[in-house]
């Protein structure tokens, strides 16, 4: 081997590195170099730096027709701008790669329509977009549009400085017939007090005897006499209807929905005019799911008493953990709570508020925010507010999750919400915060819960019993786990206003709901698993909740033992799949060491635990059963649970029935007696189950199963 | 006796306002609040079920008139209000009004100047804004005083001596507000659970973001459902002998494709002895001094007049919804849409609505 590498080594390496150490060190410099190439590369390849390139470069006269290249990097501008719109330096080489006519009149239109900022729009782009205006090559359709983009887009103007300085330009085209409203509607958001001179006004009013009184040469005049009433002497009806016509159209949806997707603080100013315009027009669908933005308080005065002068620094203001701890004594609740739930720091301090006020107005905004979006609303939800209702509950569900409890609102909501829920729509959503609701008291649990969850439950699909078992489920664990904490806490009084920690609930109360809400499952899951064919996939969510419900005790500390119904223990049994009467084993080794416990604290008063004779007898009849069944072969013996006519079992005619279910005969097992038998005696042809009974091969079966996986078979053995 | 004009709506979405009604139908059968064990983000439970009360006590010509002065009152009468829920403001100060004049025009002036960029000293004064409490309206002890607000426009080219003008009115108000439920309240809320607002939307909207952002509140559509609507046809009827209705006029529009439209006018004379006639003997009341009326009596009146209508028509009334009533005491409609003509009985009204309002709190 030595010698092989000797050979092949100099072929790969460099001859003028002989020694290993520095043929590594030389190799992680080239990877090092590899990788700065590499990102400069992908740099320099990134389709739309390149498209950006293209047109700031591309020389005057090239043709448009059959340029390819040309095509590909528009289609590539094209698509950043109506995704994520277009930075301002990406503006500024559009733009006057548009004006500049360099590629002449046609792309001319198709460039303007897909300028759409992403923050703001250099001033010097426009500046220079009404120099080539006035160079006076474009077409007038071109120049038109151009300025309704200017119009569209003048909030986002970084500066409005230079274009004031040049007005006069500006003013120039007011003689263009098809530019004038346009202009004038541009010089009525430039025009200040210094630019209204008198030729100005007489070229106004000398348009005006032309053109007639149009209402945009009047809007202009009637800002100039605003500002100076002495220079323009016409008479303008004060009841006169303020404001230019909206010339945004080519790009408003675009311009919302980038604005939208970068959840835009920039431009506000944009936004906002054209929100009250959709809410004039379509005050049907008003939105409630929108986070509200965070903001000081805006009420000071109410709220801080003339003598109570400290330091507050307002939330908005904190922008990380550090200063958040640092602030902790003295932060002021944002004007509106709703927006605490938009900022994950914001969701930090929410945890320590302990201002009965501050959550209750969470509540408000939240509730209301369900009640209008789920349940008033009569429109069921289009596809793509669908979309933004998941996100919503997404939201509010990872806030729940980060602070461990559900909301009062959220919980009234979905009593509610239940009664008309059809149990598709956002499924996972409304499950996931179902499971997050309080204990119910255990009067109303019936009324508020399982009456509307046993309707949708029998009336759904596999999924959804599997979904809500899972829900039930997760409700359980959260139930004991709040339990166990409040328990600790209450004990430990370390909270200093207890009443809002504890839950109002005495154990025993606590107890009855926890009683109902696993009586409920149990019935669900016996019915269902009837209805549904005692499908596999049904049962493994329904064994899923019985694991938690056998550890109660020694697990959550609860002196609550309760037992499967029937209608669960015995399909998980019988059923075929190996996974489940494994589980269902390892389930009764839990119940068995949870009882064991819960027998020897009986004598401590502390922990004081009557676990009724009925449960005891129910577990040990089950466990006799099981054992039976599993290891004794005595199926159908008088005293078990199932009993068929001595008659009627001969009549099915099957051999030994009283074997059916042991260990080799199980139907869960068979195969892996079948494989036994094989890899035991190999060599045999006639297959004779039967001699893994004997005492060794029963033992070496036994292991044979447990090394496939089957611990809750081995840990029941054990305990039997 | 019954005029009765039948016209057809072609509206494309009857089917689904059909559906809307199920829902909303079913989503009222249960009321609740969070009930006892409360997380700690919870608040304290509010065990008591909400619902319309299925009795109130009768109309009486109020004598509003002595405790409201009638400049107040005619700000609230014979406008046509659009309704709003909303939910209860916090850190709202009946003594802080003058500051929320300032506050609201100065949001308002903001609103309304962007995307205009006109900076000009002086422009600002384009909107006036007036809140004023109306005194004396407040029926219970725990009833927040009603305000109303108002917005007047000033025209930056309007002669001296030109009245501004006024566009857009609104108010809030709770009379006889469900106790339990203000008890439940911390003290930091005023609880005005009913808003009423005519002019343009435009203002609605603003004026509403001002309260969301400063009030912590909320705002939403409340319609005058069936039941209400149902309940203003019998209350109004029941003042016929103080004040003439001069008509009793209910719109019901039926499921058929195309929609029909019902419009079943009373006389006033024939409604009033319907009324009487359903009405339970007066002994049989406990000796109250004050006349109640039973929700039953309601069902009765309204039933009355269904049979009367399919007698003469053949058709089921009950198949349909009401959607409209009017007298000459005011009008309502089901989109909520209120307008009360006659001071005298509009605490019974602005009652009904308060509670209609409460019942639409998420919490």
């Amino acid at each position: 081997m030595a010698t092989g590498l000797n050979v092949t080594g100099p072929l790969i390496s460099d001859p003028s590195f002989p020694s290993d150490q520095s043929v590594s060190s030389r190799s992680i410099n080239k990877s090092l170099r590899v990788a700065e190439k590499e990102r400069r590369k992908l740099e320099a390849e990134d389709p739309f730096v390149l498209a950006l390139k293209y047109f700031s470069d591309v020389e005057a006269g090239t043709p448009v027709i059959g340029n390819d290249e040309f095509e590909k990097n528009l289609v590539q501008v094209e698509k950043v701008a109506y995704s994520k719109g277009l930075s301002p330096e990406g503006i500024s080489i559009m733009l006057e790669f548009s004006m500049s006519l360099r590629m002449g009149n046609a792309p001319c239109v198709r460039v303007l329509k897909c300028l759409i900022p992403a923050t703001v729009v250099p001033q010097e782009a426009v500046v220079r977009a009404v120099a080539w205006l006035c160079v006076g090559k474009i077409p007038i359709s071109a120049q038109v549009l151009f300025i309704k983009w200017v119009l569209t887009v003048f909030d986002m103007i970084d500066a409005k400085d230079q274009l004031r300085a040049i007005y006069g330009f500006i003013f120039n085209f007011v003689t263009e017939e098809n530019l004038c409203p346009f202009i004038c509607h541009l010089l009525y958001l430039l025009t200040r007090k210094e630019s209204v001179r008198v030729f100005r006004v007489r070229k106004l009013l000398e348009l005006q005897s032309k053109l007639g009184r149009q209402p945009f040469l009047l809007h202009l005049l009637s800002l100039y006499k605003v500002f100076c009433p002495e220079l323009v002497t016409l008479s303008i009806q004060s009841r006169m209807k303020t404001g230019f016509r909206n010339h945004n159209a080519p790009w408003k949806s675009a311009l919302i929905a980038v604005q939208k997707r970068s959840g835009s603080q920039v431009a506000s100013s944009t936004s906002l005019p054209f929100m009250i315009k959709e809410k004039t027009t379509s005050r049907k669908r008003k939105h409630c799911l929108e986070f509200p933005t965070m903001s000081g308080s805006v009420n000071k005065q109410a709220q801080t008493e003339p003598s109570v002068s400290k330091r507050v620094v307002p939330l908005v203001q904190l922008h990380s953990f550090a200063q958040l701890l640092k602030n902790m004594h003295c932060v002021e609740l944002p004007a509106q709570m709703g927006s605490l739930l938009g900022s994950s720091l914001a969701l930090h301090y929410l945890d320590c508020v302990q201002d009965e006020s501050a959550l209750l107005r969470l509540n408000f905004w939240l509730g209301y925010a369900l009640h209008e979006e789920f349940l008033f609303c009569g429109d069921g939800g289009s596809s793509q507010n669908l979309e933004e209702a998941q996100q919503f509950l997404n939201k509010l569900l990872f806030t729940q999750d980060f602070l461990q409890e559900g909301f009062s609102s959220s919980e009234a909501f979905l009593y509610k919400f239940l009664r008309v829920w059809d149990g598709s729509l956002l499924r996972s959503q409304v499950l996931g915060l179902l499971s997050n609701i309080p204990v119910i008291p255990s009067i109303k649990i019936g009324q508020f819960l399982f009456e509307p969850l046993m309707q949708l439950f029998f009336t759904s699909s596999l999924f959804f019993k599997c979904g809500l078992i899972e829900c039930l489920n997760n409700m359980l664990s959260k139930w004991l786990c709040w339990n166990t904490v409040y328990c600790l806490e209450d004990n430990l009084d370390i909270s200093p206003n207890k009443s809002h920690t504890s839950i109002n609930m005495t154990l025993t109360d606590f107890k009855d709901s926890l009683m109902e809400l696993v009586h409920f499952v149990g019935r669900l899951a016996s019915v269902g698993l009837q209805l549904e064919g005692y499908n596999s996939l049904l049962l493994s969510f329904i064994l899923d909740f019985y694991e938690t419900v056998c550890d109660m005790f020694v697990k959550y500390e609860l002196p609550l033992v309760l037992v499967p119904p029937a209608g669960v223990f015995y399909p998980a049994l019988f059923a075929t799949d190996p996974v489940s009467v494994d589980r269902l084993a390892y389930i009764m080794y839990r119940y068995q060491v949870n009882l064991t416990e819960a027998k020897s604290h009986r004598k401590q008063p502390k922990k004081a635990c009557r676990i009724s004779h009925h449960t005891l007898c129910d577990f040990n009849h089950y466990m006799s059963v099981m054992v039976n069944c599993l290891w004794n072969s005595k199926m159908f013996e008088p005293d078990m649970g199932i009993q068929l006519k001595e008659e009627l079992l001969l009549k099915a005619n099957i051999p030994e029935y009283w074997e059916s279910f042991n260990f080799i005969h199980h139907p869960a097992f068979l195969s892996y007696a079948v494989d036994f038998h094989h890899k035991c005696w190999p060599g045999r042809q006639d297959m004779n189950l039967n001699s893994i009974k004997y005492s060794k091969p029963w033992t070496w079966y036994l292991e044979y199963l447990y090394s496939q996986g089957y611990d809750g078979l081995k840990q029941f053995v054990l305990v039997m | 006796m019954i005029c009765v004009i039948v016209s057809v709506l072609r509206t494309p979405h009857s089917s689904v306002a059909v559906q809307m009604r199920g829902k909303r139908k079913s989503c009222r059968q249960s009321y609740s609040s969070c009930l006892g064990a409360s997380s700690r983000l919870g608040l304290k439970p509010v065990l008591t079920g909400r619902r319309l009360n299925t009795s109130r006590r009768a109309p009486k010509s109020h004598s509003i008139t002595e405790k409201v002065t009638p400049e107040q009152l005619a700000l609230l009468l014979k406008t046509e209000w659009k309704l709003s829920y909303v939910t209860p403001l916090y850190q709202f100060r009946h003594t802080q009004l003058r500051s929320y004049c300032r506050q609201l025009s100065a949001f308002i002036a903001a609103e309304k100047q962007q995307g205009l960029a006109v900076e000009v000293e002086g422009m600002q004064s384009g909107y006036r804004v007036s809140f004023s409490a109306v005194q004396g309206m407040a029926e219970a002890d725990d009833d927040a005083e009603t305000v109303t607000i108002q917005i007047h426009s000033k025209s930056m080219l309007a002669k001296q001596d030109e009245p501004e003008k006024l566009v857009w009115s609104g108010w809030l108000s709770c009379i006889n507000g469900n106790p339990d439920y203000l008890h439940s309240l911390p003290n930091d809320f005023t609880c005005l659970p009913l808003f009423g607002s005519s002019g343009q939307e435009v203002f609605t909207f603003l004026v509403q973001s001002w309260f969301q952002k400063t009030f912590d509140c909320c705002f939403g559509p409340l319609e005058i459902n069936h039941t209400s609507l149902q309940w203003l046809a019998a209350l109004w009827t029941n003042c016929h002998t103080e004040s003439s209705i001069q008509h009793l006029k209910l719109i019901w529009t039926l499921p058929v494709e195309p929609q029909l439209q019902i419009t079943y006018t009373v006389n006033p004379q024939d409604a009033w002895s319907l009324w009487s006639s359903v009405r339970k003997d007066p002994e049989e009341e406990n000796e109250g001094e004050e006349e109640s009326i039973d929700f039953e009596e309601v069902v009765r009146f309204i039933q009355g007049l269904k049979n009367h209508f399919y007698k003469h028509f053949r058709l089921d009334l009950s198949a349909g919804t009401l959607k409209q009533v009017s007298t000459a005491l005011g009008s309502a409609k089901y989109s909520g849409r209120i307008k009360i003509s006659n001071s005298r009985y509009m605490i019974t009204t602005l009652t009904l609505l308060t509670e209609a309002a409460l019942l639409k709190m998420p919490i």
